[in-house]
């Protein structure tokens, strides 16, 4: 195919942009978290204090906990259910799996303040103290969704005879399932528990809407601190070793991926 | 696996407690004088759809159009080409470059916003580099963020699409004498018209209701719609913060009946 060389300069310059304006908050996270002076910027003075400064700061430290086990049980819980769910939905005629999915799709698209709302508004109504147990179903209720559209399309791939090969074959529903069905899903199943680790990680809009007095994740945190103006670079130390924590998972990944395929030639 | 249909029935009445039941909530709030925070007495009123034209309204719907509606077109003006270059790039470290627009995803959204409140400051961390800008407020700067935050979500469907597209298709319509403008009006972008779809909504709606960028980059003068919920539910006022999520809901159901035009499983929302 000829290729179009004004079109393909413009896609690269672009893509440069993109780039730039999607990092440039990272690097401006990163240069304030190695910089010196918190208000002084005549000239830059490395320093690793505020990393070290992470662990004395007892409340991060305690959101930090929060969101990683809220992270966790919501990754852990969303991924089974909606597993369970998807099997479910993938066994309905192809009518009433459509209906499913449209509302299956509802959380998905709506925009999170809100299903903030109308979660904020549920719990009220039941009378429910806000906290840990709130915040972690609200957070299996975003999360839920994205598991089931990672699963199914896996599921669709599936020879529908295999699981009716296992039961005539004397498995139990349930060893059809985890036998046969779970193993031949098992990519879309790692897909769906990514998807909900990284958005229940990084959720604001709907976790300050479950917050509740001091309980507080990394983001309510933050906001909060910012409202009272007490952001120290602690927080930019701490977000800074996420991404490059990220990143060296994501380039190592990609490496080994490659060297698997190396090997199977 | 007929037999497996009985899985759905959790998940019907925990879709229904957490979605249909706040909905009718919300839609009783805006039409009557029910009240979650505390005892009422019932009665049907259509006070609070009063306050649809009440000024601070009006102005919160006006700038959410506005500054959303720029950031989605600037948002799929970009990520188009970028989703197409991505799609067809021939390398093997394809994924690995599509992956690095997710690294920025993983820092704390607080935090990015942060930053770019500092990029905006007259006395920041640019300083180091003799750089000073005095911007926060101005429409430019809260549009400038917006983009930042927004655009990959604009770009992962789109490139999700133009991937698995067949380029069988593009070399038939080539075969059959389109020229390579022709062949992409007429075969790849009616092909990538679900990615775009789900693009815009990923753009669009989180741009309309953000609350924590406006407010920091728009220097608490910028109200959206987003920031008026907020205000108003945490000042109890139940009826108008239902309301205007009511809006916010009505335009989300339309762009949701042209997804499912699209694409009836929501396959392209991953």
């Amino acid at each position: 195919m000829k290729k179009n060389l004004y079109g393909s300069t413009l896609q690269v310059v672009l893509t440069i942009f993109t780039f730039a304006i999607v990092y440039l908050p990272i690097l401006v996270i990163i240069l304030i978290s190695i910089h010196g002076s918190q208000y002084n910027y005549d000239s830059f003075k490395l320093t690793f204090r505020w990393y070290q400064e992470i662990i004395n700061d007892q409340q991060l430290v305690d959101a930090i906990i929060v969101t990683l086990q809220i992270a966790l049980l919501a990754t852990t819980i969303s991924t089974i259910l909606g597993t369970a769910f998807a099997i479910g939905i993938h066994s309905l005629k192809k009518k009433n799996r459509v209906r499913m999915m449209v509302l299956n799709n509802v959380p998905v698209v709506n925009p999170d303040i809100v299903t903030g709302i109308m979660l904020f508004i549920i719990f009220r109504f039941f009378r429910m103290t806000f906290g840990f147990p709130t915040m972690l179903l609200a957070h299996i209720f975003f999360t839920l969704p994205f598991v089931i559209l990672s699963v199914l399309p896996k599921l669709k791939q599936l020879d529908p005879n295999l699981f009716d090969a296992a039961l005539d074959l004397g498995a139990t529903k349930f060893q059809a399932i985890v036998r046969v069905i779970i193993p031949s899903i098992k990519i879309g199943m790692i897909a769906g528990a990514l998807i909900a680790f990284t958005m229940s990680i990084d959720d604001f809009i709907i976790s300050y809407f479950m917050k509740q007095g001091e309980f507080h994740n990394v983001s309510t945190l933050i906001y909060s601190r910012l409202a009272k103006r007490q952001i120290s670079p602690t927080v930019f130390a701490y977000n800074s070793l996420v991404v490059v924590l990220t990143m060296g998972l994501m380039i190592l990944f990609n490496r080994s991926n490659q060297t698997q395929k190396k090997v199977r030639g | 696996m007929k037999s497996l249909r009985r899985l759905i029935y959790p998940y019907i009445a925990w879709l229904t407690v957490l979605i249909i039941i706040p909905f009718l909530f919300i839609v009783l709030a805006t039409i009557s004088t029910f009240h979650i925070f505390n005892s009422y007495t019932f009665r049907f009123t259509f006070d609070s759809l009063r306050f649809l034209t009440d000024p601070i309204f009006l102005n919160a719907f006006k700038n959410s159009i506005k500054f959303a509606g720029i950031t989605t077109v600037i948002c799929l003006a970009v990520g188009y080409p970028v989703a197409y270059f991505f799609a067809n790039i021939k390398s093997k470290n394809k994924t690995l470059y599509v992956a690095l627009l997710i690294v920025p995803i993983w820092s704390n959204m607080i935090v990015r916003i942060i930053a770019w409140e500092n990029v905006f400051k007259p006395v920041s961390i640019l300083n180091l580099f003799n750089l000073s800008f005095d911007m926060i407020g101005s429409d430019i700067a809260i549009i400038i963020a917006m983009v930042s935050m927004y655009l990959p979500f604009m770009i992962f469907p789109i490139y999700a699409v133009l991937d698995k597209m067949d380029h069988g298709y593009i070399e038939a319509s080539r075969d059959l004498g389109a020229n390579s403008f022709q062949s992409f009006y007429k075969v790849t972008l009616p092909l990538s018209l679900g990615g775009i779809v789900s693009g815009i909504i990923m753009t669009l709606l989180p741009a309309m209701t953000a609350f924590a960028l406006p407010e920091r980059i728009g220097g608490g003068t910028t109200i959206l719609l987003g920031n008026l919920i907020e205000k108003e539910i945490f000042r109890g006022s139940f009826s108008t913060a239902a309301t205007v999520s009511f809006v916010v809901m009505i335009v989300m159901l339309g762009f949701f009946m042209l997804i499912v035009r699209f694409d009836k499983e929501g396959e392209t929302l991953l």
